[in-house]
């Protein structure tokens, strides 16, 4: 297409795009003008005055398309030229950058490796791309992949770079070249980046000093056939025993509608299989697989499809993703406000959950409390917490059958801070003296409920109503509700479970809150909320509203075998305490870095209330695969209260321990011990087709332009009328376009033929 | 004896009476009537009088049919299980029912926070209904034989969760009635006694000692077989969880029933409902 424009204009399209259009003729335009309108009305007139056998139709076209032809002839007496910027050979330079990371070595279609490009161009003596270059600018090049650097010859490329960073590339050699008349950058790149630093920090500086970037996209847009695993949905810290339940994001082309295993590793034992049916050509599947961890302390856990037949890219089936098993025994704090069966049962339920302590505090009678499995006795000795240093030691609240104004005005904010500042689960259970029927419309905990608060019925023996509990859609995914069953019988197993009870009519959920069990029965007018959740603040909020889940396991119709009340139970606590934060926590900003990368090391700070704290000391002791220690001083960010940060570089090969520990005044506020490895990179290999629409962005927003191999060859003289640097004006002469003289044809060979047509020859 | 000799005898007594009362007034004591816990309150809310099992009705009054079990959090149970028992026709279950249950009712709901469903509960041990209420209460089980069916029941309702309650039997011909029918039950769990340092005395009240509670008519003689001692024993499930407490050579239900009635011991009136209070309160949190 260009080559036609080239031919019927004279130049490329990019020189009209970057010239000024001009009429060189001496005379001005406004005396050419009025030539041409005497001339058209002379041959108007001609036209008019002559008789013959035409009609006034006839005489009108003919007359028309004679006014056409002179009109042209006009335009290039007029002498129509274009004005145009160019570079001055041999006083420019020209930056080339070349990608230098290990997925230039990756295969196209014909075989041929993405390098081979760079290899034939820019690294023979013999290319006439090169050679034409050279002819006109002074050429430096560069490297880049996580990294950037000067070299002085593309046949120093060694394309071993575990990843690519454009932004990067560009800062550096626009620094470089800062000094020198630099008419623009060329990089060469299949555009994988996968350093996700934002690019327009680098094309600002780049447009504000004029210097075009002309991208040339190596590589295919769509690798075929390949199956590539993408995002891993995981946890980077869960309780030892917790089912994990992860979604692994799968896309692939050439495979559509066949099915593929997914196997899950830890220490190369096989612990989950899952078989995944593919979609369409290009459409990611989500797959869902379900194991546990055994053992305490960091762990790797691998995920893969096994190589499929005729597959192009082998690497990218597998992924590995760190995970950290707590051994600890998590501390979640049960207050019911009368003797009910549902604290006997859940405490059977999680008894054997060696890393949940259910401590219960039963009101027995006023003023009078059962404690069960506290610490010691000091533990809960005046009933409900009354400080929040009290209160937030715990990881999580379940609040029974207790009516609201059971607790103070500040214990009810206390409960509410719990969940948004101290970012703890909090689970309401319904009874009597829940939710509204409880009182607690209006309190300062209604508004962390997940659910809507209606007045309560007037009916003097209160409501009641007898559920049956199904999972919604979003609860048939949730592993809260999978009650331990695979994910096709989830609605059957819960079909299976007999009817339960509720006292609280609750059938409206607060907007951006999840509904994962809803209910129906004779007795409700409307579909019951059964279960659902929201984030508020730091922490969630859980609503369970029926009153005896216990009869999920004492049932007659529930087989004593059946473990569905258990697992429901363990799950819930598990889940009310996944990710509660503690007082001083540490956290890496990747969980795995190549050696010598730059790790950034944050923690947050606070005291016992979690207050946060800005005049803290905060130490980091980081431990090497090999045992070297090294103790850092982590120093507060001042962007953010409580948040301090730190960089380092890991250098060895392996799993590094970083142990954070914060004091103030000589008193310990708390430590934490996170993990971080560190291994060469696969990165490359994924997401490795050619990024066309980030190339065409660069190009674009700084002046320049994409190319592929196919029309690289434009690039020089591209370079020489767009670039910048030193410059100089050459005018250009269009009045001899090809395109004029095939006009004049044209409109000769119309009036010829009209009136060959017409019979007035 | 002659008509003069008597009349002159119950002149005499006469007198000596007249002179008695007239002279040493202090000397008469006043009797003191014994309040026992809660009397006071149940005069104010005394249960309706529910007929006892009878030959015809051997099964004897069941919750109020218009009840869905559900509605309150506890509901007191009273297990129906098959027996030759003393009072004949096989109700040896329904000792002291229903007052015994209503009367611990009331009371239980005064001490205790509790929303309980208000009447008595007796269901069969093999009724699949059994399953949602789990604490049963289980009386002369010296006079127990239970069928196949109820044998099964009540094993699978310990084992999903359940909690029995035994008492009222005395001496070691029931003792053995009742091991006979809890080993078929439970056959390799042992019996073991609950000695005093274990929670359940002192899940809501402290309870230091256990006593021996008699039944109404044997107030003043507490045992009703010679030489007979209290004990309190349990059996544990797999896990280690106290499922069957048994009351032995002791009658917790007879001072519930008679709690508000004068003749009967304060001491064991109280006893019998800080136990009654404790084991429920256990019951429901274990």
């Amino acid at each position: 297409m260009e080559r036609i424009f080239e031919f019927l204009f004279k130049y490329p399209p990019l020189f009209f795009e970057q010239g000024d259009f001009t009429f060189g003729a001496p005379m001005s335009v406004r005396l050419w003008l009025i030539i041409a309108g005497l001339l058209g009305a002379a041959t108007v007139a001609s036209y008019t005055i002559a008789r013959g056998k035409s009609t006034v139709t006839d005489r009108g076209v003919m007359a028309g398309l004679r006014v056409l032809l002179l009109a042209v002839i006009i335009v290039c007496l007029l002498q129509p030229s274009l004005i145009l910027s160019t570079v001055v050979p041999q006083q420019n330079f020209v930056g080339i950058l070349i990608d230098d990371s290990q997925s230039m070595l990756l295969a196209d279609e014909n075989g041929e490796p993405r390098n081979s490009f760079i290899n034939k161009e820019f690294a023979s003596d013999e290319s006439e791309l090169l050679g034409q270059l050279s002819d006109r600018f002074a050429l430096r090049f560069f490297r880049f992949s996580d990294v950037a650097g000067r070299i002085d010859s593309p046949s120093e490329l060694a394309y071993e770079g575990t990843h690519t960073n454009l932004s990067r590339a560009l800062d550096v050699a626009r620094e470089e070249l800062s000094g020198v008349p630099l008419s623009g950058l060329v990089m060469i790149t299949d555009g994988a980046d996968n350093d996700n630093q934002p690019l327009a920090e680098s094309l600002v500086p780049l447009q504000a000093a004029g210097v075009p970037v002309f991208t040339v996209g190596l590589g295919e847009e769509s690798i075929t056939p390949d199956i590539e695993l993408g995002r891993i949905e995981m946890p980077r810290a869960v309780l030892e025993g917790s089912s994990l339940t992860v979604d692994v994001v799968i896309t692939q082309t050439g495979f559509e509608g066949s099915t593929v295993p997914l196997i899950v590793e830890d220490e190369l034992q096989i612990i989950a299989e899952e078989t995944v049916e593919l979609g369409p050509d290009g459409e990611p599947v989500v797959a869902r697989i379900y194991f546990e961890l055994e053992g305490v302390g960091p762990r790797r856990v691998s995920f893969r499809i096994p190589p499929q037949p005729g597959e192009r890219v082998n690497r990218n089936n597998a992924r590995s993703v760190q995970v950290e098993i707590r051994g600890e025994r998590e501390k979640v704090l049960y207050f019911e406000g009368e003797p009910r069966f549902e604290v006997k049962f859940m405490r059977r339920a999680v008894a054997e959950d060696e890393n949940i302590q259910l401590v219960v505090l039963q009101r027995t009678a006023e003023s009078k409390f059962l404690r069960l499995d506290v610490d010691d006795g000091s533990e809960l000795e005046f009933g409900f917490p009354t400080s929040r240093e009290e209160l937030y030691r715990y990881r999580a609240l379940i609040l029974g059958s207790v009516e609201a104004s059971f607790f103070t005005h500040d214990q009810l904010q206390m409960i509410a801070d719990f969940v948004s500042e101290r970012g703890g689960g909090l689970l309401l259970l319904g009874g009597h003296g829940a939710f509204a029927e409880g009182g607690w419309q209006g309190t300062s905990v209604e508004e962390v409920m997940p659910v809507v608060l209606t007045s309560p019925a007037d009916d003097p023996q209160g409501f009641f109503a007898e559920v049956k509990v199904t999972p919604t859609p979003a609860g048939l995914t949730h592993p809260a509700v999978l009650l331990g069953v695979e994910q096709d019988q989830v609605r059957e197993q819960w079909d299976s479970l007999p009817t339960v009870t509720t006292v609280n009519p609750i059938s409206q959920v607060r907007p951006g809150a999840t509904t994962l069990l809803s209910g129906s029965g004779e007795q409700l007018a409307l579909e019951q909320i059964v279960l659902a959740f929201q984030r508020y603040g730091r922490g969630k909020s859980i609503a369970l509203t029926i009153q005896d889940s216990w009869l999920w396991q004492m049932h007659a119709d529930v087989p004593l075998e059946d473990q569905s009340h258990e697992i429901f139970w363990q799950q819930m606590i598990r889940w009310l305490v996944d990710g509660v934060p503690e007082a001083v926590e540490a956290v890496t900003d990747r969980e795995q870095v190549e050696p010598g990368e730059n790790v950034r090391l944050v923690t947050n700070v606070g005291d016992s209330s979690y207050i946060e704290v800005n005049n803290a000391t905060v130490t980091a002791r980081i431990t090497s695969p090999t045992g070297i220690v090294e103790d850092l001083p982590v120093s507060w960010t001042v962007q953010r209260d409580g948040e301090y940060s730190v960089e380092f570089r890991p250098l060895e090969e392996g799993e590094y321990e970083v142990e954070v520990t914060a004091e103030r005044n000589g008193e310990t506020l708390g430590s934490d011990k996170t993990y971080l490895y560190t291994a060469p990179s696969d990165d490359e290999y994924f997401s490795a087709s050619r990024r066309t629409q980030t190339l065409r962005r660069i190009a674009d927003e700084t002046g320049g332009r994409f190319y592929t191999p196919e029309d690289v060859s434009s690039l020089p003289e591209d370079i020489r009328v767009t670039g910048a640097g030193v410059t100089l004006i050459e005018e250009l002469d269009l009045w001899d376009m090809p395109f004029l003289f095939l006009l004049l044809l044209m409109f000769m060979g119309a009036e010829w033929g009209f009136r060959r047509i017409r019979g007035l020859i | 004896m002659s008509r003069s000799l008597l009349h002159l005898a119950l002149l005499a007594l006469a007198l000596f009476t007249m002179l008695n009362t007239g002279c040493t007034p202090d000397l008469v004591e006043e009797t003191t009537y014994l309040t026992p816990l809660g009397a006071e309150f149940m005069s104010q809310q005394a249960p309706p009088r529910v007929s006892r099992p009878s030959f015809v009705d051997p099964r004897g009054p069941r919750m109020d049919p218009n009840e869905i079990p559900g509605r309150y959090p506890f509901y007191w149970t009273r297990a129906i299980y098959s027996g030759w028992g003393r009072r004949g026709w096989g109700q040896s279950w329904a000792t002291d029912y229903p007052k015994g249950d209503q009367q611990f009712l009331v009371v239980l709901k005064r001490l205790v926070r509790l929303n309980a469903y208000d009447w008595d509960n007796a269901i069969r041990l093999d009724d699949p209904t059994l399953r949602r209420f789990p604490i049963v209460y289980a009386v002369e089980v010296g006079g127990m034989d239970m069928t196949n069916s109820e044998v099964e029941g009540l094993r699978n309702y310990l084992d999903a969760g359940g909690f029995l309650i035994v008492d009222d039997f005395w001496g070691q011909r029931e003792w053995d009635v009742f091991e006979y029918n809890i080993r078929r039950v439970y056959p390799d769990h042992p019996i073991v006694d609950i000695t005093l340092d274990h929670p359940i005395y002192s899940a809501y009240y402290d309870i230091e000692e256990v006593k021996q509670v008699p039944a109404i008519g044997r107030a003043m003689y507490p045992a009703e077989c010679y030489g007979c001692v209290p004990y309190v024993k349990g059996i544990y499930d797999e896990a280690g969880r106290l499922v069957v407490i048994i009351n032995f050579n002791t009658d917790l239900g007879d001072a519930w029933e008679w709690a508000e009635d004068p003749r009967y011991p304060l001491e064991y009136s109280t006893y019998a409902y800080e136990m009654g209070a404790n084991m429920i309160v256990y019951a429901m949190s274990h």
